[in-house]
């Protein structure tokens, strides 16, 4: 104990305010030093402003989609537009949003911070990264909203290479661009976990959070390239008729399904391992409690990671492969809910006799694990050979989705941002103004997407706007939904802005957490650490709760 | 910790060969071993990148075995073997360069560098002829000229994949040329190997992976499926 | 600084390179093996033999070549790594076409 406490502080011995070296945010102040940086703290800002940026395009796409369906009929947008517009949302909330969103900020933030290092491996390569994922964003959004896309963010064959009439050689150049960045932060996380921890930081020393990222980064390494030459393989079909897919000519479109699928269901959990992590994190420090079973939790990362590639057939059950292929890849994606359930069961009993304190980033985390909860077990549903005949193609998927990856990696993503906000900024956000929007998110969400669910199951087709008027008042309800939780999302955007001047100033660790990232000031200096950490403690080391209590006098 | 190990024959190298240490870096080991991880990560892409057409190869083959191997029998393998001939030695050369890298033999290093670029460069032009070979033998389907195997329509599926999967190993190669002549004009200077001794072996294992991706594309697509 | 003079024959630069010179040869004579079974001679078990030949190729060039073996246990995982996920894609994949 002793000696775990002195190395939390060796690495830093807080310098008071006045005379300490400045910090990354007021090294220097010019243009150039933020776009040509090469510290991963500023990438890491670059990121968090370009991902919100195409969050606010998603999701205004979103809320045009939940207007249209107010009305059965369709009368709001022709079918043309609404087909763009859900493929808008689709593209830019799956691309740009959502895979890169933790591990590019949070995750080029936090870790060489939280392995004790002074930058990622290859620190030009992550500035790199970041303009290859603006370009190829950029360039993209400009073609699904001059020219227009209407082939989801599926881009499946043949109707992306033949049938199609709009501008889809654009968009699949941009997503391909994308992918490289991917790639290169995938590169940048493996080589910095491997070759730059810190004297006696083991690898059973790491947080959660550098383990889901390690996952996640071999996701990026071992599926990012498929999905790139799936897409080429589009691009020089309808661009140039050089291709494999072509059914004319006897070619395979279920075989462009299965490249795209290799990367894509593996990209599910590119999006939700880091939301993984960052709960990982918040719950052991609002429950002022080591985490329970942290072995268990690294294995069930890298075995979510592993599985995660064997399955990738469910979502091609009816879509005519071989139904020997169908029942193993049913099995298989059963086994995925095994390591997602060792994750959920370790963090409710973390929280189990903790000291819960209730604040906002508290709040998205048990908001994330009830969804994840429920949007895993309609996987299971979904990963069904005989249920999924019946609700492939319906609402119930869209749902499911939603509830995961809106659900869980966006309300981890909230969390995180609240959690560590005080150390991006060296501000506090207003808490009685997060606890109000974790709420709204949270009720906002599930009005939304619940009644999807039984849309889907009631057979309501998804990618269509006009359906039976007796789905109408689920509809109605859904839309009504989407409109509280676009409250909740701009409440965040604006008070956390706001607490960039005047938030109140946020010490090394306001939350009492653990792990070498609060041991450095808020906001960290530009090289982290003012020594070299020497880690010679366990990860999660919170002080052991009272023997003889029952927890409950602690909750709130 | 894992970078105490031994990363290369080079670190009890001799006086005048080494590396500078970046900043990110606490020591030449460490980073000598980032940089080696980093191309390892990145031939781990290459290999799923090339994959995915040789998934491609393998399905057609399944689905379409007559007209595969007609297809297949139309390419010009002898110029394909006479490429994977040339791309071992280019091997060699460039095993020639790292080995007199690592022992600080500056002119040996060079002389490697540049025949092993003039190999490069010479499966390029031995790929641009059969390319050209193939527009005479009507065996471009996706040009606006008459196909030789029409009557298939199959078969312009594997023609399709076979142009696809050597243009893409043709673009890596003539990057790699590129950087390779750059490279070659920077270790001209006589710091170079003081400096930057490890960019010849990072850079060694791209050569050998791309030519290890050609020996794949010849055996899987060339001579495999006739 | 490596002053010329001590700059070997090319003799000399061989007698490093044993190791390379071998798998040099060991890889042409892949190749012509390859081309033998596959063009000039070939028979119904030319594929699988090919296929043998291949990957003992692919060593050759991982083991040699690329010196694995000096590499520190993490990059043979990942040379490793590699070729097992192709065996799932591919595998996994001409499943679905063998189970049509
Ligand atoms: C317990 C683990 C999970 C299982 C068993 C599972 C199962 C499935 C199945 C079987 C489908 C296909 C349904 C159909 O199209 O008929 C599906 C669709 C989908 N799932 Fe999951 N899933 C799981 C976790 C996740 C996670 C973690 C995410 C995202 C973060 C996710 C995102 C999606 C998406 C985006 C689709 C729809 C893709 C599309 O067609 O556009 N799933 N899931
Ligand atoms: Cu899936």
């Amino acid at each position: 104990m002793s000696t775990s406490e002195r190395a939390f502080r060796d690495p830093a011995p807080a310098p008071a305010t006045i005379g300490r070296p400045p910090d990354y945010l007021h090294e220097s102040h010019t243009l150039r030093s933020w776009f040509l940086t090469t510290d991963h703290k500023r990438i890491a800002l670059l990121y968090l402003a370009a991902i919100t940026a195409f969050f606010v395009v998603g999701a205004i796409a979103a809320g045009l989609i939940r207007l249209s369906l107010v009305v059965p009929n369709g009368e709001i947008f022709t079918n043309d537009t609404y087909n763009k517009i859900f493929t808008v949302h689709g593209v830019v909330m799956v691309w740009f949003f959502l895979i890169p969103s933790i591990p590019a900020t949070f995750g080029n933030f936090l870790i060489p911070l939280m392995i004790g290092a002074r930058d990622l491996a290859f620190p030009r390569l992550n500035l790199l990264s970041w303009y290859i994922f603006v370009g190829g964003a950029l360039f993209t959004l400009a073609d699904l909203i001059i020219g227009g896309v209407d082939t989801g963010w599926t881009f499946y064959a043949p109707f992306s290479t033949t049938f199609s009439n709009t501008y889809v050689i654009p968009a699949l150049i941009g997503v391909i661009i994308v992918g490289f960045s991917s790639i290169l932060t995938g590169l940048n996380f493996v080589v910095t976990i491997h070759a730059m921890r810190a004297p006696g930081m083991t690898w059973f020393r790491m947080p959660i959070f550098v383990w889901t990222h390690y996952a996640t980064s071999l996701i990026f390494l071992l599926a990012t390239p498929v999905i790139t030459i799936a897409l080429i393989l589009l691009l020089m079909e309808r661009a140039f008729g050089i291709g494999v897919f072509d059914p004319a000519l006897g070619g395979d479109p279920v075989l462009f399904e299965h490249l795209f699928w290799f990367y894509s269901h593996p990209a599910v959990y590119i999006m939700v391992l880091p939301g993984m992590g960052v709960i990982s994190e918040i719950v052991p420090a609002f429950a002022q409690k080591r985490i329970f079973g942290y072995r268990f939790i690294a294995y069930a990362t890298i075995g979510l990671a592993s599985i995660t590639f064997v399955v990738w057939g469910h979502h091609m059950f009816v879509n005519g492969i071989g139904t020997g292929a169908a029942v193993v890849f049913s099995v298989l994606s059963f086994a995925v809910a095994v390591p997602s359930a060792v994750k959920v069961y370790n963090w409710t009993a973390t929280i189990y006799k903790g000291r819960i304190r209730l604040q906002t980033p508290m709040l998205y985390a048990m908001g994330y694990i009830g969804l994840f909860v429920l949007g895993g077990l309609t996987g299971l549903f979904l990963a069904t050979l005989a249920i999924d005949e019946h609700v492939h193609g319906t609402y119930f998927v869209v749902a499911h989705f939603h509830y995961i990856m809106v659900g869980g990696t966006m309300l981890a993503f909230l969390g995180g941002l609240h959690f560590w906000w005080p150390k991006f900024t060296g501000r506090l956000y207003p808490e009685a103004w997060g606890r109000i929007s974790a709420f709204l998110i949270f009720i906002g969400f599930n009005v939304t997407f619940f009644p999807q669910f039984l849309l889907g199951y009631l057979g309501m087709p998804r990618r269509y706007h006009d359906y039976p008027p007796e789905f109408q008042l689920l509809n109605i309800l859904s839309s009504a939904g989407a409109t509280i939780l676009a409250a909740g999302y701009l409440f965040p955007m604006v008070y956390l802005i706001w607490s960039l001047w005047f938030g109140e100033r946020a010490s090394a660790n306001p939350w009492g957490a653990r792990g070498l990232e609060w041991t450095t000031p808020s906001p960290p200096p530009a090289h982290n650490f003012a020594r070299q950490p020497i880690v010679d403690f366990e990860p999660y080391a919170y002080p052991d709760p009272p023997a003889d209590d029952d927890g409950a006098a602690h909750v709130g | 910790m894992t970078t105490a190990r031994r990363m290369s024959a080079s670190v009890a190298a001799p006086e005048g060969v080494g590396i500078e240490v970046a900043e990110q870096f606490a020591d030449a080991t460490q980073q000598r071993h980032a940089a080696q991880l980093g191309m390892w990560a990145w031939l781990l892409t290459e290999l799923l990148l090339f994959a995915g057409l040789f998934l491609c190869a393998a399905v057609l083959h399944v689905t379409h075995p007559a007209a595969v191997a007609r297809a297949a029998r139309h390419l010009k393998v002898w110029i394909g073997a006479a490429n994977t001939a040339v791309l071992i030695c280019s091997s060699l050369t460039m095993t020639g360069a790292i080995t007199a890298s690592r022992h600080g033999w500056r002119r040996w290093m060079l002389r490697c560098l540049l025949a092993t670029a003039a190999l490069g460069t010479l499966f390029l032009l031995l790929k641009g002829f059969e390319y050209y070979q193939d527009y005479l033998e009507h065996m471009t389907p996706f040009l606006d000229r008459p196909y030789a195997l029409a009557g298939e329509p199959a078969t312009r599926l594997y023609i399709d994949l076979y142009f696809l999967t050597t243009a893409l190993h043709a673009l890596h190669l003539t990057t790699g040329v590129a950087i390779l002549l750059g490279m070659t004009w920077i270790a001209r200077k006589p710091r170079f190997l003081h400096r930057h001794q490890n960019w010849i072996e990072v850079y060694g294992l791209y050569w050998h992976f791309i030519d290890l991706i050609w020996i794949m594309v010849f055996t899987l697509i060339y001579v495999v499926p006739r | 600084m490596s002053a010329p003079d001590t700059e070997p024959s090319l003799g000399g630069l061989l007698r490093h390179m044993r190791v390379a010179v071998a798998a040099f040869a060991a890889l042409l004579v892949g190749l012509g093996a390859i081309v033998v079974l596959g063009v000039v001679a070939p028979s119904s078990a030319s594929s699988v033999i090919m296929l043998v030949l291949l990957a003992a190729m692919v060593a050759t060039v991982l083991l040699f070549s690329m010196e694995v073996p000096q590499e520190p246990p993490l990059t043979r995982f990942f040379s490793g790594l590699g070729f097992a996920w192709v065996a799932i894609l591919v595998g996994m994949t001409l499943l679905d076409y063998f189970t049509r």
